[in-house]
């Protein structure tokens, strides 16, 4: 190459260097300036107020757009029910204008939410807040403040208190209840009679949960007494056994921090059951780590006498084959603590607090039109004329769904309301602390000599170290 | 004898006017480049920087960048058991990686090269299962695992052996998981074969007349020839093997007991499962140091050698 053209091309070079660099720049500057727009940091009602950048935009000046993330799938059998709930509002509603999308594809929902909200993108109004996340979300600022929308609300007074117990943080409301479930003890009323059990007597404690799980417990069949979850969400379905211990795997403070309570004697008490139960009774599965789905395919198929069952799983089980007057439900059996409460689960509307204000009034209209009396009836109307199964646990105190039940057996509802009637939420600040706490139980699970006490003394050590100790220190900041 | 030497193009002054065609050849080349090289800015080096510069916030996705904790991030990870159990079972599924898989298409190919007859079906045949998307033969292999209704334990029955849990066991999950990767290599051996297409006949032929047997061509011609792009192969394995994810993440979740749990997977449960996407991007750096670091070694020492 010649001097010259050495020189042409490196000024050519600097110059697509420099307009590299301008692109990147205002790439990144693109992110930074969007915070410091006026109506960007909106974290409260009050506080978000309409600009350009993030207004309620629309062609019609007195139409506000919105964008939701509640398209029904092709296959969702209420789809049509779903279309005429949209156009009913549209047409109530002509000065909203709402966007059904689908979620983005991902790994799972909670994931494409977050990335959405990074980048801008997320809908105004999200349906899927699950219980145990909202905290977490509350605290990266994803939820809006609806307090001031709360507190003006007529229907605020129809919601039963356990749907509201995690969407209710500081005093303030961050979620309006979509639905939520009671988890409880499901069994197979058929392999219990196959092997001589009364169908109708379900385990009622610990003891029982292991005399009848060895009678369903059959290897030349494949068959097994009780599933266990030990994959990564291991701790999900292991702090039902400390409850029924009698204790929990932390306690929230009076000042807000938290108190690992991992080596309390009803977390050891239940760890080692929990490994008794693979080990020592042998009525488990012999791949106590395998999925979830694992689990319910083997529910489906006849392979597992007992499980977890949900409220809302009901018409997982009849879509899978299997009759639901061989389906029971009942509260969990009781550990030493005398007590087998229920799991409360299900998810919240949350509104996104980088709308505008016009967009989020509008929202707000729209949700409470989704959970409102009128429209939570018409869908267990079209769920019973089509022999849909519906949930059993209405988050609404005005609505109930035993009302449109009548091709169910009186004894699901029946235990359903049994269930629901000693619930408990999920452990705080479980999103953070599963890795020590599933490590542990996995141990157990994996390991015939592992020491329960120890491994989550183990846990309890780490956890408090890096995880506690710098989120209480947030706390008090 | 006067002789006269014709000038270098080089040798040119500044003050010449370049040839126009030549200038407009060059700004050509940079508009056709100009595409890939933005996008390698912005796809690359943007997040890379950017990770750095969320690893010095606590930071938060809605209102950037969050409080400015300096190098707490950093220290957070030096005291934290899950980051050097993560980092320890990243550099073990490494070495696994490297002694049950690197080395089998570069045998692969030499043996390849050696088959004459449906030369070309064999190449085709390893082309093929490139086509079947990596989760779906991890989810078949995760079943091919299971304890209860699995292939593998049901061939050992035949013989007495098992039931064993290949993804329950702490102790042979990574080497389950790295398996798999044993008998998917077809794409490399297509690489390594075309390095050894490239060798020249004659050096080989001259060897044989020389009297040098099969191990001795491989040992002295055919394993030289393909040192570069065994060097180019090896810097990309490093850096498959401490980003991959999905075996893991489809296979075992990083379980059992945290055994296959890797850096890649902390980046994504420090990110989206505790939201400390400062801490993300702290991990994030160290894993790019790392692999800068390995990369570097490897190519000082392919130079030295």
């Amino acid at each position: 190459m010649t001097a010259n053209n050495g020189s042409i091309g490196k000024r050519t070079l600097a110059a697509l260097a420099a307009a590299s660099l301008l692109v990147v720049a205002a790439a990144c500057s693109g992110g930074g300036s969007s915070d410091a727009s006026p109506g960007a940091g909106g974290g409260s009602a009050s506080s978000a107020q309409p600009s350009a950048s993030s207004g309620g935009s629309s062609a019609d000046a007195g139409t506000v757009e919105i964008t939701v993330w509640d398209q029904p799938t092709p296959e969702d059998p209420t789809k049509s029910l779903k279309e005429q709930l949209f156009a009913d509002f549209d047409k109530a509603n002509p000065n909203i204008k709402v966007t059904h999308e689908a979620m983005p594809q991902g790994t799972n929902d909670r994931e494409v939410f977050v990335t959405a909200m990074a980048g801008g993108n997320g809908p105004d109004a999200y349906h899927a807040a699950h219980f145990p996340i909202i905290g977490d979300w509350v605290g990266q600022g994803l939820a809006l403040d609806l307090t001031p929308y709360w507190d003006s609300y007529a229907d605020n007074a129809q919601y039963i208190e356990s749907s509201m117990a995690a969407g209710r943080i500081d005093g303030k409301v961050y979620g309006v209840p979509n639905d939520m479930y009671v988890t409880g003890l499901f069994w197979n009323k058929k392999l219990f009679k196959d092997a001589g059990l009364d169908p109708n007597k379900p385990p009622s404690n610990w003891d029982e949960l292991v005399s009848m799980g060895k009678q369903l417990t059959d290897p030349g069949k494949k068959q097994y007494g009780l599933t266990l979850l030990g994959m990564e969400w291991a701790d999900w379905w292991f702090e039902y056994y400390v409850w029924q211990a009698g204790g929990d795997l932390t306690e929230l403070q009076p000042d807000g921090t938290v108190k690992l309570t991992f080596t309390s004697e009803p977390a050891v008490t239940a760890l080692q059951f929990y490994k008794d139960l693979k080990w020592k009774h042998k009525i488990v599965q012999n791949n106590v780590l395998q999925s979830y789905q694992d689990n319910m395919n083997d529910i489906y198929q006849g392979r597992a006498a007992m499980s977890n069952g949900a409220s809302g799983g009901f018409g997982d089980f009849a879509a899978n084959g299997l009759d639901l007057n061989d389906i029971g439900f009942a509260p969990y059996p009781v550990g030493p603590s005398g007590k087998g409460p229920g799991q409360i689960g299900g998810a919240y509307w949350i509104l996104n607090p980088k709308s505008s204000k016009a967009k989020q009034d509008a929202a707000w209209k729209y949700v409470t039109y989704m959970v409102s009396k009128e429209a939570k009836e018409r869908m267990l109307q079209f769920q019973s004329d089509n022999g849909i199964f519906p949930n059993l646990l209405s988050v609404r105190k005005d609505v109930d769904p035993s009302k449109f039940t009548q091709n169910v057996p009186q004894d699901l509802v029946d235990g359903v309301n049994r269930a629901a009637s000693d619930t408990h939420l999920e452990y705080y600040l479980k999103e953070r602390l599963t890795p020590y706490v599933v490590k542990a139980v996995q141990k157990a699970l994996t390991d015939q000599n592992a020491d329960p006490a120890a491994l989550l003394k183990t846990a309890q050590d780490a956890a408090q170290k890096e995880v506690v100790d710098a989120y209480n220190a947030s706390v008090h900041k | 004898m006067r002789t006269v030497t014709a000038p270098k193009p080089s040798a040119r002054p500044r003050w010449m006017p370049v040839p126009r065609a030549r200038r407009r050849s060059v700004l050509l080349s940079a508009l056709f480049l100009a595409p890939a090289v933005v996008s390698f800015l912005l796809f690359k080096y943007y997040p890379l920087f950017q990770a750095v510069y969320m690893s010095f916030f606590d930071y938060k996705v809605i209102h950037p960048p969050g409080r400015f904790v300096g190098l707490d991030n950093y220290a957070y990870l030096f005291h934290s058991t899950e980051f050097w159990n993560a980092l320890w079972n990243t550099f073990a599924f490494f070495l696994i990686y490297f002694v049950l898989t690197f080395w089998v298409p570069i045998v692969q190919a030499i043996l390849l090269n050696e088959v004459k007859f449906a030369n070309k079906s064999i190449r085709v045949l390893y082309l093929v299962p490139t086509a079947v998307p990596a989760v779906a033969g991890f989810l078949l292999w995760k079943w091919l695992y299971n304890p209860d209704y699995g292939l593998l334990n049901y061939l050992l029955e035949f013989v007495h052996l098992g039931p064993y849990g290949w993804l329950n066991d702490p102790a042979m999950a990574k080497w389950a998981i790295v398996l798999p990767a044993f008998f998917g290599t077809g794409m490399s051996v297509l690489i390594y074969y075309s390095a050894i297409q490239g060798v020249p006949i004659e050096n080989v032929e001259a060897a044989k007349i020389d009297g040098a047997g099969p191990w001795r061509r491989m040992r002295s011609i055919i394993l030289p020839s393909m040192k570069f792009v065994i060097g180019i192969q090896f810097i990309a394995f490093i850096s498959g093997v401490f980003l991959t994810f999905d075996p893991m993440y489809i296979m075992t979740g990083g379980g059992p007991a945290n055994s296959t749990r890797t850096l890649s997977m902390l980046v994504f449960d420090s990110s989206f499962k505790e939201f400390r996407f400062g801490v993300a991007g702290a991990i994030s750096f160290v894993m790019f140091v790392i692999i800068a670091l390995i990369t570097y070694l490897q190519i000082r020492l392919s130079r030295t050698d």
